[in-house]
């Protein structure tokens, strides 16, 4: 009730400037950025939340909740000052106690926030004054506002750092941006209002996030014009939305690659030549042209990454060198199978997730593949429970297909050390750990982009995963939506400068 | 009849703790738990385990739900709202299903009867037609409708043939449009109306020929509410039966349908392991299931005096 009051005072005597409905797979079950895990909770946080810093249009780091921030000489500490005049949706000030309460509730190991790892490299942070507090470092920082994109929460609201996911924030929530939250619906959907003393402006009056749990109706819902934003298209309703007149496609690019990953606990995998072998049996733009377009990839970054190490060439599909590979490997071929040493028949499980869009294709293309060369090939479809507990925990996985996807820091650290927390294919080489050390704690920006492109080239030659593409993405909208820019990870950063006609 | 209520009822409680034990062993022999679904989840299992209870035995825990609920205490959800108490969740959702499957069942039983009525004793090719109508599955007849009803409302409106519906576009629209669409094919796909109207038509065949009402006609009376009431008991054993179909059917639809009922959430509950969530409305469906029965029981008793002679035996 006192929500609605709320943004009752909050959207009065403002311009109504039509109402912006877009569409989620599954509505989010939590709106509280501590324990964001799918990109529709992440999407919706940033239509709610706000971070000390946000991206730009040019993707440069750009004060949102912090006014100025100050490194120290020996960069291991920063003192930040907050903006003047900032309010929570209900009407209290934004104050330091909020910047200390978020950094500690992520830090807390009892809250188990999913952004935990956002704030390692802070050691502590202290209230200075009544605008400012001080962090310190682990260890020497470049440019922490990088890191500082993380949603601030208003510590008002809690009674300690120790938060729960059931904590009723979780429906109830109250941020600083741009559209308050006013209602969890019967149907799933989530209604916000304008905020209209944000100091972002935002045009549109309303925006609602609908659960439209079978994508086969998201685009069909579009083009009905009972949605005005598709987040993501999917390649086969490229078309008939590209042909609608009353329909604009924008490139919706998440810094996300995906991968075949080899379980290097596996006694058959651990060898580099038969990951090789597996490598060049595999023809990876055939993989991709069935599903899309996009480029295809040697390394744990995007191209347009300056970390992409352009001088890596990729793995060629070559059967020919892969078969000279198992034979050196101690596998011989029978005509129709390749057979071990032991007399076993050379066998590998592709798992995948059931709910990642078009692996499944990929699974089945690169199954035929594989056996076409006499490697039986089994595939499993899993839910993301199953795939937590047989790859993450019981590592009781061959190969796996999926993909990682990355803020602008695009840190891999946790993908490759190997003490990473998702290094799950067991992946484990000195020189690398030693190289993503470095790169994490390096202030020269050119120091950091050497350090990872030899990263790039040495976990392609070392194959922990097989790196395959980054798929071409878009996002529709209707053209009733005017100003639209995207952003490439969040998609709503911008959306305060978006009208609908 | 004493004993005969007493069965009805211990036969019913029997079936709801074996409903919820069924749900509970199904969930846990699925891969995973709901800690697996929260990303650093693994870093505070011991924790999160004694908090939902998955630190005790199966036999444990199901003996623990059973006494909840024999309390009104259906817990609280863990991962699908987590936090919000489960008779929350699926309260007014549950009543809403509860709505549509009467609905649905209403309608199913006066249209067999209705058709039955008409085609008994008769060569009909209305048996036929129906077999063709009801044959496809409730889930498919839900996709061709809402995509024939959307493809040719769009169509009309780009015409101008009409305006834009409130309702437009299926699912997406708020209406009860969804919700009539859901209990016409409940009442209809699956093999529903087809089933139901063959033993309603079997059971009124037999009923017409049968001592009494040759007697009734024979009398020159009025065989219209003899037959009706005769009726009754089969056909209260058929919906009770058809009543578990109904609900497995509802879940379904209202995925399709995006209708916000119990169904919908125990889909996804089950999904995100949410154990009270998918336990509680386990616990509805099966009280449906066992309420349906018992209800089919009662008429049965009540109008079949032959029924109420063995009870009494």
């Amino acid at each position: 009730m006192l929500n609605a009051l709320l943004g009752f005072a909050l959207t009065i005597g403002t311009a109504q400037a039509g109402s912006l409905r877009y569409a989620e797979d599954h509505a989010p079950a939590i709106v509280n950025p501590l324990f964001s895990t799918t990109m529709s909770e992440a999407r919706l946080n940033e239509l709610v939340f706000e971070g000390l810093f946000s991206d730009d249009r040019e993707l440069r780091s750009a004060p949102r909740l912090a006014q100025r921030i100050e490194l120290a000489e020996d960069k291991l500490s920063a003192t930040l000052w907050l903006k003047d005049g900032l309010h929570w949706h209900d009407g209290k000030p934004v104050v330091p106690d909020d910047v200390v309460f978020t950094i500690n509730a992520m830090k807390n190991r009892y809250t188990a926030s999913t952004e935990g790892a956002r704030v390692t490299w802070i050691d502590k942070v202290e209230k200075v004054d009544e605008n400012s507090v001080i962090m310190y470092f682990t260890g020497p920082e470049v440019a922490p506002q990088d890191k500082l994109h993380f949603k601030i929460l208003p510590a008002h609201r809690f009674d300690g750092t120790t938060v729960k996911r059931s904590d009723p924030f979780r429906t109830k929530p109250i941020g600083t941006g741009p559209w308050v939250m006013m209602s969890f619906n019967d149907d799933n959907s989530v209604s916000l209002q304008q905020n209209s003393f944000s100091p972002s402006s935002p045009k549109i009056s309303e925006v609602v996030m609908r659960e439209v749990s079978d994508k086969n109706y998201q685009a069909k819902l579009l083009i009905y014009q009972s949605l005005e934003a598709l987040v993501r298209v999917l390649p086969r309703d490229l078309a008939a939305l590209q042909n609608d007149r009353r329909i604009e496609l924008y490139p919706y690019q998440t810094n996300s690659w995906w991968y075949v990953g080899f379980n290097q606990k596996d006694a058959r995998l651990k060898y580099v030549r038969v990951r090789r072998a597996i490598s060049l049996m595999t023809d990876v733009p055939n993989l991709l042209a069935p599903i899309g377009t996009g480029d295809t990839l040697t390394g744990p970054f995007v191209r347009s990454s300056p970390y992409y190490n352009h001088k890596v060439s990729a793995w060629p599909h070559a059967p020919d060198a892969a078969a000279d590979l198992l034979v050196e490997a101690g596998y011989t071929f029978n005509g129709r199978h390749w057979m071990g040493s032991d007399g076993k028949e050379l066998s590998i499980r592709i798992a995948t997730l059931q709910n990642l869009e078009t692996a499944q294709d990929v699974v089945i293309n690169m199954q035929s593949q594989l056996q076409n060369r006499g490697i039986t090939v089994e595939v499993d479809f899993l839910t993301i429970a199953e795939w937590k507990e047989r790859v993450w925990r019981r590592k009781d996985f061959d190969l796996v297909l999926s993909q990682w996807s990355f803020d602008r820091n695009e840190d891999v650290y946790e993908h490759f050390h190997s003490k990473g927390a998702r290094n799950f294919v067991g992946y484990s080489n000195e020189n690398v750990d030693k190289l993503l050390e470095d790169a994490r704690l390096a202030d020269d920006p050119q120091l950091k982009k050497n350090l990872l492109r030899e990263v790039h080239a040495i976990v392609h030659n070392d194959l922990p995963m097989r790196f395959l593409w980054t798929l071409d993405s878009y996002s529709a909208l209707s053209v009733k939506v005017k100003n639209v820019e995207i952003h490439p990870f969040y998609f709503f950063t911008w959306t305060p400068d978006w009208s609908v006609e | 009849m004493v004993r005969r209520v007493v069965r009805i009822v211990v036969s019913a409680a029997l079936t709801v703790a074996g409903a919820v034990g069924l749900v509970l062993l199904m969930m846990a022999l699925a891969p995973g738990d709901p800690i697996d679904l929260i990303p650093g989840g693994e870093a505070i299992r011991p924790q999160l385990e004694a908090e939902w209870g998955l630190d005790q035995p199966l036999v444990v825990r199901w003996l623990q739900t059973l006494g909840r609920m024999a309390r009104g205490d259906l817990g609280t959800s863990i991962s699908y709202r987590p936090g919000a108490p489960v008779l929350e969740v699926i309260g007014a959702a549950s009543v809403r299903s509860l709505g549509w499957l009467l609905a649905a069942l209403l309608l199913a039983a006066t249209q067999s009867v209705a058709l039955a009525w008409y085609t008994a004793g008769r060569s009909s090719w209305i048996r036929g037609l129906l077999r063709w109508v009801s044959v496809a599955p409730v889930f498919l007849l839900a996709h061709l409708s809402v995509h024939s009803i959307n493809t040719i409302t769009f169509w009309g409106m780009n015409l101008s043939y009409w305006g834009r519906p409130e309702w437009f576009a299926l699912p997406d629209q708020p209406s009860s449009v969804r919700a009539v669409l859901a209990v016409v094919l409940l009442a209809v796909g699956s093999g529903a109306v087809t089933e139901l109207h063959l033993e309603v038509e079997s059971a009124l065949t037999r009923i017409r020929a049968s001592g009494y009402v040759d007697a009734a006609r024979a009398r020159g009376s009025s065989t219209f509410r003899l037959v009706a009431w005769n009726l009754l008991p089969p056909l209260a054993s058929l919906l009770a039966n058809r009543a578990a179909f109904f609900a497995g059917g509802l879940v379904v639809l209202e995925r399709v349908l995006l209708l916000n009922g119990a169904g919908s959430i125990l889909w996804q509950s089950a999904l995100s392991h949410d154990y009270p969530v998918a336990m509680g409305v386990a616990l509805l469906a099966a009280i449906w299931v066992a309420g349906a029965r018992s209800l089919a029981d009662f008429t049965r008793t009540a109008v079949d005096p032959r029924m109420r002679e063995s009870a009494s035996w």
